[in-house]
C-alpha cells in the first residue's frame, strides 16, 4: 500500500454503481412507461433489482482489480494522505455513508411489514403424456376448411375467452383487472407462440383445476372447459386464438 | 522410524481430506431425513398413479404386481393368504426395486453416476489436449511442452483407476437396485456391453502404456511418433467408450429401435443411433475438454500457490494459463453444441422440451446461465490479469472497461428469466404478466444474441492478450507464401461454410408463407461472406487491423443486434425458422472468429517483441480465479447431469418403461441443490486426494535425488580435499 497516488477510482466505481441504482429504480420505470405507452410506470421487480445491482458491484470490483496498480489505487483512497481536500471530504463521506447504508439495509429488511411473498414461477406446466400425441384435426384440412374453422374459432373465442383475454387476445378483457395474476397476453411472442397446438388444447380443456401437482402454487384462474365445449370447438378456438393474436403455434420439428 | 514419520506426515496432510469427508457425510446425512420425510408424500401420490399412462413391457408383467403393491426391497404388500404362500409369492415375484441399505436408491445412483461421469470426463478430456501438447512440443522442439503433457498424463493415470472403481460401483448399484430396468437395458444393449468391456481393456492398456513408456520412447523421431500413436489410440478408445455409454443414456431419453408396446428389440443400430445420441456425443466431447482444461488449471493454481521457487512458480503459471486457454477454447463452441442438443430434445418430444426450457426445469437453466456467465467472466478476468506479466500489454488495458461493460450487460440479459419471481404488489404495479425486462431479455432470441456477444468479447480479450508483447508489424508481403496460403485457406474455409449453408437454405422444405422468413438469413450469410473477403483483401493490402475491426463490427451488427430483433419476429410468425436462424448466427460468429484469428496470427508473425512474458509474475487472486473456474465447471456438470437425466420425469425409458417406484418424483430445487452440492464436494475432495497420491511418488523421488545429489557433492568435496 506504499503507492498513495491521488486517484479517485473508488469514487468512480461507487458513482457507477449509484448511477445503475438510479437508472433501475427511477429512470427505467419512466422509460418503459413512455416506450410502451402505459398510463403508469413499470417499476423494476425487486428480484431483478437485486441481481442487476449485484452484477454492477461485481463489475466494479472486477474492473478495480484487473491490475495490481488499479487495485492499489482503489484501496489507497481509504488511506490518509496529503491529497486534495475533496479527497479527504469524500473519504469521510464513505466512512460515514457505508455503515449508514448497511444499517439502512438491515433496518428495511428487519422492520415488520406486510407484503405478499415473492413466488418462483415456471411458465409451462408439464403436459400430460395423454395430450402429447394429439393433433389438431383441422390443421391438415384444405385452405377453405381452415379459413372457416378460424372464423368459427374467432367467434367462439369472443364468446368464451374475450371476457378475460380480451377481444384482441392481448390479456385486456373486461374482467382482466379483477385477477391478481392478469390473463396472459397472447400477442407476446413468449407465450402461445412457444407451444404446440395440443398444449393449448390441454390448458383449455382442463384449465386451472387440471394443473399438475408439481411446481405449485400455479395461481391460475383458468376454468376447465371440458364440460362446456366439445373437442372440435376447442381446436377451432385455438385456431381463432392464434389468428386473433397474430402469432403462429410452435410447429413440430423433424429430427435431424 | 521412517515409517512413523510417513504416518505422521500423512496424518498431518490428510486432515483436510478427513475434514472434507466429514463435511460431505454431514451434508449427506442432513438430506437423508428429507428422503424419508419431506418428499415422500409426493412420492406416495406418484406411486398411486401407477402405470396409467405408461406401457408396461410384457416380459416384466408375469408375476409382477402393480406399482402400488411394490414396496422397497421388492416385497409384495398385497399378500393376503397364508404366511407361507406370501413368502413363496415373495420368493417367486421378480424384484423391481431395492433400497441401498435402507437409503433411497435413486439418490445413491444419482451420486455414484455423477461422480463416475465427472472422473470419466476428466479421463476422456485430458488425453485429447495432452497428446496435442505433446505433438506441439515434439514439432517445436520445446521440452517444456513435453514435460507438461507428461504431467497431465500423470494426473490421468491416477484418476483412471478411480473412474473405473466408480464405474464398477455404478454397475453393481444399477443391477442391484433397479433389476427390472437393467433387465430391459440388457435385453436391448447386451452386445454393446461386451464391446464396452473390450474397449475398456484397450483404454487401460493404451493409457498405462502411454504414461509408463514416456521416457522409454524418447530419443528418436520414430519412437516419439509411436508414443504419440499410443496417445491417439488412447483417445480413440476413450471416445468410443463414451459414445457407447452415451447411446445407453440417450436411449433412455429418446428410445428407438424397439417395439414400444412390447419392448422387443428391432434394430440395435437404431437403439444406439437414437435421435439424441449424436448431439449428446458432440456436446460431451467438447464439454470434457473444457472440464479437463479447467480442472488442470485449478491443479496448476494450487501448485502455484504452494510453489517454493520462481522456477516452479513459472512452470505452474504457464500450466494454469494453458489449462485456462483449453477450458475457454472448448467453452466457446459449447453453447452452440448445447443449443443443438436442446433443439433435438424439443424435436424428440415437445413435452420434454417444454419441461426443459419453460417448465419444471426452467429454473435450473437460470442457475446454468449464472454458472456459464461466471465461467466467461472468470476466464476473461484471468486473461486480463495475465496481461500484467506481459511487458508492453499496457497499451491494451484501456479496452478492459469496455469489455467489462459488454460482458456484464450481456450477462445481465443472459440470466434474466422470462418468468420473474414477483410479489403480488409488484404484479399489480406492473399491470401485466411480464415486465419489459423479462419480456425482451427472457426469451431465446435475446439469449442467443448476448451469448454470441460474450463469445466475441472473450475472443477480443484473447486477441489483445496475444498482442500484448508484440510491437511493430512487418509488411504482409514479408510473411511469404505461408501468410498468403494461411489467409487464403481460412478464407476458403469460411466461404465454404457460409455460402454452402446459404445455398442449402434455398432448398429447405417449408410452406411458402414461412419460407419468406428464411430470405433475410440467406442475405446475412452473403453479406458476411463479402465482409470476410474484404477483411482478407485488406490484410493483403497491409490493413489487416481495419479488416479485423470491420469483421467484428459487421458480425456484431448481424449476429447480435439484427438477429436479436429478427428472432422475435420469427418466434411470433415462423418458429420453424428459429433452427436455421441459430445455425446462421453460429456460422457468422464462427467465420468471424476463424478469419480474425488467422489474420492476427499472420499479421503479427514476425512483429517486433516489445517485451517478454514473465511467467510466474501473477497475483494470487488470478490463481483463485482459476480455482473458481474449476469449482464452477464441476457444479455446472453436476447440474446439467441432473437436468439431462431428470427430463425423463417418471420414466426409466421415456414413454416405454415407467418408473413405478416411490422415488419417481422430480426433486425440488433445494433438494437438487443439496445433492449436487454434495457431489461437487465429494468430487473435489476425491480429485484433490487422487492428485495428492499421484504426486507422492514424485516427492519421494525428488527427495531421493536431492539426498543423492547432496551425498555425491559431499563425496566430491571430500575427494577434492
Amino acid at each position: 500500500m506504499a503507492n498513495r497516488r491521488s486517484t479517485f477510482l473508488l469514487i468512480w466505481v461507487i458513482t457507477a454503481v449509484g448511477c445503475l441504482y438510479v437508472f433501475l429504480k427511477y429512470a427505467s420505470p419512466k422509460i418503459f412507461q413512455m416506450l410502451m405507452a402505459k398510463d403508469h410506470p413499470m417499476p423494476t421487480p425487486s428480484t431483478l433489482m437485486m441481481w442487476y445491482m449485484i452484477m454492477g458491484v461485481l463489475a466494479g470490483l472486477v474492473y478495480a482489480t484487473t491490475s495490481n496498480q488499479k487495485f492499489v489505487d482503489f484501496l489507497s483512497f481509504l488511506l490518509p494522505d496529503r491529497g486534495p481536500v475533496i479527497k479527504s471530504f469524500l473519504r469521510k463521506i464513505i466512512f460515514v455513508g457505508f455503515p449508514a447504508l448497511v444499517g439502512w439495509f438491515v433496518y428495511t429488511w428487519a422492520i415488520p411489514g406486510a407484503a405478499s411473498p415473492v413466488e418462483l414461477r415456471i411458465q409451462h406446466p408439464t403436459l400430460p403424456q395423454d395430450f402429447e400425441k394429439l393433433e389438431n384435426p383441422f390443421r391438415q384440412a384444405d385452405a377453405d376448411v381452415q379459413r372457416r374453422c378460424i372464423e368459427e374459432g374467432k367467434v367462439l373465442f369472443q364468446t368464451y375467452c374475450r371476457p378475460c383475454h380480451g377481444s384482441k387476445a392481448d390479456g385486456n378483457g373486461p374482467f382482466a383487472n379483477s385477477f391478481r395474476l392478469r390473463p396472459i397476453n397472447f400477442q407476446d411472442p413468449g407465450t402461445i407462440a412457444t407451444v404446440v397446438d395440443n398444449y393449448l388444447f390441454w390448458r383449455i380443456k382442463d384449465g386451472g383445476p387440471g394443473l399438475p401437482a408439481e411446481s405449485t402454487p400455479w395461481d391460475s384462474a383458468m376454468p376447465s372447459w371440458k364440460d362446456d365445449l366439445k373437442d372440435d370447438e376447442i381446436w377451432k378456438i385455438i385456431m381463432g386464438e392464434y389468428d386473433t393474436a397474430g402469432v403462429m403455434p410452435r410447429q413440430r420439428e423433424k429430427l435431424e | 522410524m521412517n515409517n512413523l514419520k510417513i504416518v505422521r506426515w500423512f496424518a498431518k496432510r490428510s486432515i483436510f481430506v478427513v475434514l472434507l469427508v466429514v463435511l460431505s457425510l454431514g451434508s449427506f446425512l442432513s438430506v437423508v431425513p428429507e428422503i424419508f420425510a419431506a418428499d415422500i408424500p409426493v412420492v406416495a401420490a406418484k406411486a398411486n398413479e401407477g402405470a396409467t399412462s405408461g406401457v408396461e413391457l410384457p416380459q416384466f408383467e408375469s408375476g409382477q404386481s402393480s406399482a402400488d403393491s411394490q414396496l422397497p426391497g421388492g416385497q409384495s404388500a398385497a399378500g393376503e393368504g397364508t404366511a407361507t404362500a406370501a413368502i413363496e409369492e415373495e420368493e417367486m415375484a421378480p424384484v423391481q426395486y431395492r433400497t441401498f441399505f435402507g437409503l433411497d436408491p435413486r439418490t445413491v445412483v444419482w451420486i455414484v453416476s455423477e461422480l463416475h461421469l465427472m472422473f470419466a470426463a476428466f479421463v476422456l478430456g485430458v488425453p485429447i489436449f495432452a497428446v496435442i501438447v505433446e505433438i506441439v512440443g515434439f514439432k517445436g522442439g520445446d521440452i517444456k511442452y513435453d514435460k507438461m503433457a507428461k504431467e497431465f498424463t500423470k494426473l490421468l493415470s491416477a484418476a483412471f483407476a478411480t473412474t473405473a472403481s466408480f464405474g464398477g460401483l455404478l454397475g453393481f448399484c444399477l443391477f442391484g437396485l433397479y433389476p427390472e430396468f437393467m433387465g430391459h437395458m440388457t435385453n436391448v444393449f447386451s452386445p454393446t456391453m461386451y464391446v464396452y468391456a473390450l474397449m475398456f481393456f484397450g483404454e487401460a492398456f493404451t493409457l498405462y502404456g502411454y504414461y509408463y513408456s514416456w521416457e522409454i520412447l524418447k530419443g528418436t523421431a520414430a519412437k516419439k511418433w509411436f508414443h504419440i500413436f499410443l496417445g491417439i489410440m488412447l483417445n480413440l478408445f476413450g471416445t468410443g467408450l463414451m459414445f457407447l455409454t452415451n447411446s445407453w443414456a440417450t436411449y433412455m431419453m429418446s428410445p428407438a429401435g424397439i417395439v414400444p408396446e412390447t419392448g422387443r428389440l428391432v434394430s440395435l443400430y437404431h437403439a444406439v443411433y437414437n435421435p439424441l445420441w449424436m448431439p449428446v456425443n458432440i456436446h460431451r466431447l467438447i464439454a470434457n475438454v473444457c472440464f479437463g482444461g479447467f480442472v488442470v488449471g485449478a491443479y496448476a493454481a494450487v501448485k502455484f500457490l504452494g510453489a517454493k521457487s520462481d522456477e516452479e512458480r513459472a512452470h505452474y503459471d504457464w500450466m494454469g494459463y494453458v489449462g485456462n486457454f483449453i477450458g475457454v477454447g472448448a467453452l466457446i463452441p459449447l453453447p452452440f453444441a448445447g443449443y443443438w442438443l436442446g433443439r433435438e430434445v424439443y424435436s424428440a418430444s415437445p413435452v420434454m422440451g417444454n419441461i426443459m426450457m419453460g417448465g419444471a426445469f426452467s429454473w435450473t437453466f437460470i442457475i446454468q446461465a449464472i454458472l456459464i456467465g461466471m465461467l466467461f467472466i472468470g476466464a476473461n478476468y484471468y486473461l486480463w490479469l495475465g496481461m500484467g506479466r506481459i511487458k508492453g500489454s499496457e497499451r491494451y488495458t484501456r479496452f478492459f472497461k469496455y469489455l467489462i461493460f459488454i460482458i456484464f450487460v450481456s450477462f445481465a440479459v443472459w440470466l434474466t428469466p422470462h418468468n420473474l419471481p414477483l410479489s403480488g404488489e409488484e404484479r399489480a404495479m406492473i399491470g401485466e404478466q411480464y415486465h419489459p425486462f423479462s419480456k425482451y431479455f427472457g426469451v431465446m432470441a435475446a439469449k442467443n444474441a448476448v451469448v454470441n456477444l460474450i463469445i466475441l468479447a472473450t475472443f477480443f480479450s484473447f486477441l489483445i492478450y496475444r498482442r500484448g508483447n508484440k510491437g511493430e508489424m512487418c509488411s504482409f508481403s514479408e510473411q511469404g507464401k505461408a501468410g498468403k496460403i494461411g489467409i487464403f485457406s481460412a478464407l476458403i474455409f469460411c466461404l465454404l461454410m457460409l455460402i454452402s449453408y446459404a445455398i442449402s437454405l434455398n432448398f429447405v422444405e417449408l410452406e411458402e408463407n414461412i419460407k419468406v422468413f428464411v430470405k433475410p438469413l440467406i442475405l446475412s450469410l452473403y453479406i458476411q461472406s463479402f465482409v470476410v473477403c474484404l477483411a482478407a483483401f485488406l490484410t493483403f493490402k497491409n490493413k489487416g487491423k481495419l479488416g479485423q475491426a470491420l469483421l467484428f463490427a459487421v458480425t456484431a451488427c448481424i449476429a447480435v443486434l439484427y438477429f436479436w430483433y429478427y428472432g422475435f419476429q420469427v418466434m411470433q410468425k415462423a418458429n420453424l425458422v428459429l433452427r436455421y436462424l441459430s445455425v446462421t448466427q453460429v456460422s457468422i460468429v464462427m467465420s468471424c472468429l476463424i478469419m480474425n484469428a488467422i489474420i492476427d496470427v499472420f499479421m503479427f508473425r514476425k512483429a517486433k517483441l516489445v517485451g517478454g512474458i514473465v511467467w510466474g509474475k501473477m497475483p494470487a487472486r488470478s490463481q483463485y480465479a482459476l480455482i473458481l473456474l474449476c469449482v464452477v465447471i464441476v457444479i455446472l456438470m453436476g447440474l446439467m447431469g441432473f437436468i439431462r437425466s431428470g427430463l425423463r420425469m417418471d420414466w426409466h425409458v421415456y414413454g416405454v418403461l415407467q418408473d413405478t417406484s416411490q422415488w419417481a418424483y422430480t426433486p425440488t430445487l433445494s433438494y437438487m441443490g443439496r445433492i449436487v452440492g454434495l457431489i461437487v464436494v465429494l468430487f473435489l475432495g476425491l480429485v484433490a486426494f487422487v492428485f495428492w497420491l499421484a504426486n507422492l511418488g514424485d516427492k519421494k523421488e525428488n527427495k531421493k535425488t536431492n539426498t543423492y545429489e547432496y551425498e555425491r557433492v559431499t563425496a566430491d568435496y571430500e575427494g577434492d580435499r
